[in-house]
């Protein structure tokens, strides 16, 4: 196989069919292509902002398989809010696509109606130079793997450099600390920041479980079983982030929900957030001049002395209801080869980061140096939840939005030791606890 | 040949008796009423009784998604008595709701009074006043979205006008502003509703009555007081019927524009059924959730029923 680390896309088409047809009929999907005849899958995505990326696999990916094997991919693409609604229906009425691609913890969800895929998992991580902890973290339900890890899609600090720079900061701080002094004098110079404090789906949890986390905080002991939300290190974020409110920020952040920070951000209201790279993206294509002084940075150090990061992750999995499982499984396993995988991740840029160490250098990761927080963010991130084990109930906590809402009533002028006991309330019906 | 005639005539008219007799059978009352109402009747069992019932299902099992259900019993509304968030939701519901519905009666009222008066260009300001119906929800609630962002509010703008200090109030970032500006949207968006039917209701009441009553002496607020309001009754219950219901249940304005944030101020019985059936994957104690709206509004269209029958 053509496993020379080498872009086949890059080449031409001659040479890209020969090599996806060596590929195709030598490797291990081979007894599948002969059978697969005029067969259909069906492959389930969020649409992706990024167009290059969705565009790279309808008018390259799926072709080339097509032409490899014989087996049609549908590439059906939903709304990135809707995805979550349809994955549940097609696990609940066993019907639809064969393949879906999950974000946040879907597979601790749907993982009883999903198959296992661990020997594709494996041998994409043993082809690819082997798989982040934290991506394992995501998709291996009780022991098996659900899904197959793909990226993650990193929530990280985001801030405007000349604004920094004029309250007298060259680099981003390094503590919650430094940040919150930076943010007075900023809010002073007319530049307040801007948290997401409000019940949107990802840029509240982004930036205030590694907030907890970074103080010592928790929900539940790594057991699983025990409540520790009620620690000192829990109140201390907690009055950490009521200042970081008070202090740096404006009263509309609690209302907030995802779309407020961006529109915030390119109206030149807020000098930092903590948002995914869509910010860049969306200023390199739009609004250049804030594009040139927009930079990313790692979430701050805690007390602890550590720093945290929420992992953002999209799999794959397929859906036991398939009707074709063995021409699924041989289309995720050739997906995941380093030929395909290696093209689909830089047609997304470097929005998607790659789960695979083969890819830590990258050449998408040279481009631009404000994308590498998003590759360095990895190894300390985690989902919400941690270090309890991922279940239903670690799901049930975030919709319930219940450490998001500790931190915000605190913020609007709840008692510290009253909205822990809250969450504390909350967390002991949502795991269980008697 | 008249006796072959008559041979080949007999079947012609059993079977014209025959049709006689179908049609005679379906035109008798009792049987038409059933044929009327059987498709209908369908109709509702599939796509309000079907679901109605699954739904009690649902409630009474531990049910998490793509996972067999096992039945619990009431535990589910056990399991929400004891939810803090779940007595502020319901707390939030019955305030939208009062709110909503009472400041749409009254403008609605008024609104009506104001369109039954002869005034230029009136048809096509009853059709204009109509818009905030007719355009879908999620579209109209985006506008509100930004006529409410703190940065580019038209609202916070014109307060600087008169002189307020910046940044103007977040309107959907203080709790209390964010549920009133709710009330507000919702409010908006139902008054052509509540406008348009009093409206009609106001043409059908004869002006003789009004005649008389000026001829007695009335002036205009005893006018309306003893001859508009009293003819208007049935009219305003059915539609306080319709419209404590409609937001009783809403989603969508929430939905779009604060998810129910902040900190849960402004989530209603729907939103957060939804979240935590979908979000958090629990049907069962979603299912109970949703189910919590039906004893208030049962005993509101009981009420009504109970009214309009004594009328």
């Amino acid at each position: 196989m053509a496993r020379n680390g080498r872009n086949i896309f890059a080449g031409s088409r001659r040479d890209f069919l020969k090599a996806a047809a060596i590929g195709a009929v030598g490797s291990a999907f081979g007894p599948v292509a002969g059978r697969g005849q005029a067969k259909t899958i069906g492959f389930m995505h969020p649409s992706s902002f990024i167009k290059a990326y969705d565009e790279f696999f309808q008018r390259k990916l799926a072709p080339a398989y097509e032409n490899a094997t014989g087996v049609r991919v549908n590439y059906e693409l939903t709304s990135v809010g809707g995805l979550q609604t349809r994955v549940a229906t097609v696990a609940e009425t066993g019907n639809g696509p064969d393949i879906t691609c999950n974000a946040f913890s879907w597979p601790f969800l749907y993982g009883e109606k999903y198959l296992d895929v661990g020997d594709i998992a494996e041998d994409a991580g043993r082809e690819n130079g082997g798989w982040y902890d934290s991506a394992k973290e995501a998709v291996i339900v009780g022991g098996v793997w659900k899904a197959v890890p793909f990226a993650n899609i990193g929530q990280l600090m985001c801030w405007r450099q000349d604004w920094f720079k004029e309250a007298g900061y060259d680099t981003f701080p390094d503590t919650w600390d430094e940040l919150l002094q930076a943010g007075i004098k900023l809010k002073k110079n007319g530049h307040p920041m801007g948290f997401e404090l409000g019940h949107g789906f990802g840029d509240n949890h982004g930036w205030l479980y590694p907030l907890l986390w970074s103080y010592g905080g928790k929900e539940m002991e790594p057991d699983g079983k025990r409540i520790a939300i009620d620690s000192d290190g829990t109140a201390h974020a907690v009055d950490y982030c009521r200042r970081l409110f008070k202090e740096t920020m404006t009263d509309e952040v609690l209302g907030w929900t995802d779309t407020n920070n961006n529109e915030a951000w390119f109206s030149e209201q807020i000098s930092c957030t903590n948002n995914a790279a869509s910010i860049l993206y969306v200023g390199k294509r739009d609004f250049p001049d804030i594009a040139k002084v927009t930079q990313h940075a790692l979430n701050p150090r805690g007390p602890t002395g550590a720093r945290f990061h929420m992992l953002n992750p999209w799999s794959h999995s397929i859906f036991s209801h398939s009707k074709e499982p063995e021409a699924a499984r041989a289309f995720l396993r050739w997906l995941m080869q380093p030929e395909q995988v290696s093209a689909w991740y830089a047609a997304g840029d470097s929005y998607y980061a790659p789960y695979l160490h083969a890819y830590d250098n990258a050449p998408m990761w040279s481009t631009d140096p404000r994308w590498v927080p998003y590759r360095d963010s990895i190894a300390t991130s985690h989902l919400p939840g941690w270090p309890a084990p991922i279940s239903r109930a670690s799901s049930e906590s975030v919709a319930k939005l219940v450490v998001v809402d500790m931190f915000a009533k605190a913020c609007a002028g709840t008692s510290t030791k009253d909205v822990i006991a809250q969450a504390a309330t909350q967390l002991k019906q949502i795991y269980r606890v008697t | 040949m008249p006796s072959q005639a008559a041979t080949l005539a007999v079947p012609s008219i059993t079977v014209r008796r025959r049709r006689r007799g179908f049609r005679h059978w379906t035109e008798r009352e009792p049987v038409f009423a059933w044929l009327m109402i059987i498709p209908p009747l369908l109709f509702l069992i599939a796509l309000v009784g079907y679901p109605f019932v699954y739904g009690i299902l649902l409630s009474l099992e531990d049910r998490p998604v793509a996972h067999a259900g096992t039945f619990i019993g009431l535990k589910n509304f056990v399991t929400n008595f004891h939810d803090p968030v779940f007595w502020q939701v319901a707390r939030n519901t019955f305030l939208y709701t009062f709110c909503a519905t009472l400041l749409k009666a009254v403008g609605g009222l008024g609104m009506a009074l104001v369109m039954n008066q002869v005034f230029p260009a009136k048809n096509v300001i009853r059709a204009v006043m109509l818009l905030p119906f007719i355009v879908p929800t999620v579209l109209s609630t985006v506008a509100w979205m930004w006529i409410l962002d703190p940065s580019f509010s038209v609202v916070n703008w014109v307060m600087f006008q008169f002189g307020l200090p910046r940044p103007g109030p977040a309107w959907l970032g203080n709790p209390s502003l964010a549920m009133f500006s709710l009330i507000m949207i919702n409010t908006w968006r139902g008054l052509p509703f509540y406008g348009i039917t009093l409206l009609a209701g106001l043409q059908t009441i004869p002006p003789d009555l009004h005649e008389a009553a000026v001829i007695d002496g009335a002036g205009t607020w005893a006018r309306f007081r003893y001859i508009t309001l009293p003819l208007l009754m049935p009219v305003i219950f059915i539609v306080t019927l319709f419209s404590v219901i409609f937001t009783f249940s809403d989603f969508q304005l929430v939905y779009v524009l604060t998810r129910g944030g902040p900190a849960n101020a402004t989530h209603l019985f729907a939103t957060y059924a939804f979240d935590i059936a979908m979000g958090a994957g629990q049907f069962g104690l979603g299912a109970s959730v949703a189910l919590a709206m039906l004893p208030a509004l049962a005993v509101v269209i009981a009420g009504l029923a109970f009214y309009m029958r004594r009328r």
